[in-house]
């Protein structure tokens, strides 16, 4: 048993950690390097509270255990602003109105993220789709998912600037 | 909080085997982690001698989507984002593929597995009516050997499977299906996206001059297992693709879950809503051609 250091890249840094390996990944993130964006709701992957990109693929951070992400490539929502700016997918969610409690805003913005990454340019539904295991309790999700098509596409041709 | 356990990481199946044929009992596999994790947790009955994690994910021969002339194999740890992006499942297996798009949320899909959603047996396991409509076989290692199982003899009873404590699922096997068949899979959720299911149907038929020339069906969550019907399947071969005989066959297939069954307090509503699903799946497969 006992603790183990484990190696893997952080927000693009190559970090090491002594940790129990049967630890959460969302509590080693959290209590361990102190990144405390990353949310916990459920606990057991059903609000995507906790999203975090693992080797560029969305995934529940309380569902991987901290031995199963050695050598891995860890984002998490700090990630995204650059210099103390947003980047842009954070300013369209603050624009459109996406964000109300911002309980499920990192969730959000990491399945969305995930999904820019994956496919530029997606439909509406597409974008649905992507965010259908994340929960929010505040928005009804419209104006999170105009945040995300616009981040997509830019902004409508009437929207003032 | 989660308890206190040991955790490896074997690189190779050799690893685990000698593990398994040590710890077996006090062992767990994982992979995805999505029901193992949550399980723990919650300190689910199931898994309470749980004192060792076993953690395959990081080994690639297992990790496989493998064509071959027996057909395709699919290695234990494959997750339902992998069998999602795979052409040729999606050309040969599209139930498969389509009981992998309603599985869970991206983030699920991500990391749920094959092996761990048919080995978890629960009665809602997505995968496993495509699955048996396909006659899939489970390829299981022990250091006593090798064998291969039927799907449907593999699975016992809810969250069960004949898996035995020093035995690791290597892959399953989907044969190849022989032509003419048209198929759907269908499935009712509570809720979208991240519905566990409640009612899945997988049918494969092959229409033979408006006669059923051939017919293989399969059942999840409606039955306390999922479960292939073969007996209504040799009734049903034969018989005229018209309204009322489709009607009746439907009817013959509630009779058969109420068996499966007993009586359990959701039958009463999902008795009706199967055999609806179940007509209609007939009628358009039915009109489908072939
Ligand atoms: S906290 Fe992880 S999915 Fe809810
Ligand atoms: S903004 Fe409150 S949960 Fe989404």
């Amino acid at each position: 048993m006992g603790s183990k250091s484990i190696k893997f890249i952080l927000n693009g840094k190559d970090v090491s950690v002594k940790t129990l390996l049967h630890r959460r990944l969302l509590d080693v993130i959290r209590e361990d390097f102190g990144l405390t964006g990353t949310k916990e709701g459920c606990g057991i992957g059903e609000c995507g509270a906790c999203t975090v990109l693992l080797n560029g693929k969305a995934v529940n951070a309380c569902l991987v255990l901290a031995g199963q992400i050695e050598g891995a490539e860890i984002m998490t929502v700090e990630h995204l602003a650059k210099d103390g700016q947003l980047n842009k997918l954070q300013q369209r969610f603050l624009e459109k109105g996406a964000v109300q409690c911002g309980f499920c805003t990192p969730g959000m913005l990491m399945s969305a993220t995930a999904l820019l990454m994956h496919k530029p340019s997606p439909t509406r539904e597409e974008i649905q789709d992507d965010i259908a295991g994340n929960l929010c309790r505040c928005t009804g999700y419209k104006q999170i998912i105009e945040a995300i098509y616009e981040t997509a596409y830019g902004r409508k041709k009437n929207s003032s600037e | 909080m989660m308890p206190t356990l040991d955790f490896i990481r074997p690189t190779s199946t050799t690893e685990v085997l000698d593990v398994l044929d040590r710890h077996g009992q006090e062992a767990a596999i994982l992979a995805g982690g999505t029901d193992l994790i949550p399980g723990l947790r919650q300190k689910a009955a199931r898994f309470s001698g749980v004192k060792m994690l076993v953690d395959i994910s990081a080994i690639e021969e297992l990790r496989q989507i493998r064509y071959s002339d027996n057909g395709m194999s699919i290695g234990t740890a494959v997750t339902f984002s992998e069998i999602l992006g795979n052409d040729l499942l999606s050309e040969y297996y599209p139930l498969l593929v389509k009981a992998a798009v309603n599985l869970g949320s991206v983030q699920i899909r991500n990391r749920a597995t094959i092996g761990g959603n048919f080995i978890n047996n629960a009665p809602c396991a997505d995968s496993v009516p495509p699955l048996l409509v396909y006659e899939a076989s489970v390829i299981i290692q022990s250091k006593r050997g090798e064998k291969t199982v039927p799907l449907s003899d593999f699975l016992s009873s809810p969250y069960q499977t004949r898996l035995e404590p020093d035995e690791l699922v290597l892959h399953t096997l989907l044969p190849p299906v022989s032509e003419g068949f048209n198929g759907e899979f269908y499935k009712l959720g509570r809720r979208r996206g991240v519905a566990i299911s409640r009612i899945t149907l997988a049918v494969l038929l092959r229409n033979n001059s408006g006669k059923v020339g051939d017919i293989r069906l399969a059942a999840g969550a409606v039955t306390p297992v999922g479960i292939r019907f073969t007996d209504l399947e040799n009734d049903f071969r034969g018989r005229d693709i018209i309204p009322r005989e489709l009607k009746q066959m439907s009817r013959e297939l509630g009779k058969r879950i109420l068996q499966e069954t007993g009586l359990r307090w959701s039958t009463a509503y999902k008795l009706p809503v199967t055999q609806q699903i179940f007509y209609q799946i007939l009628s358009s497969l039915a009109n489908s051609g072939g």
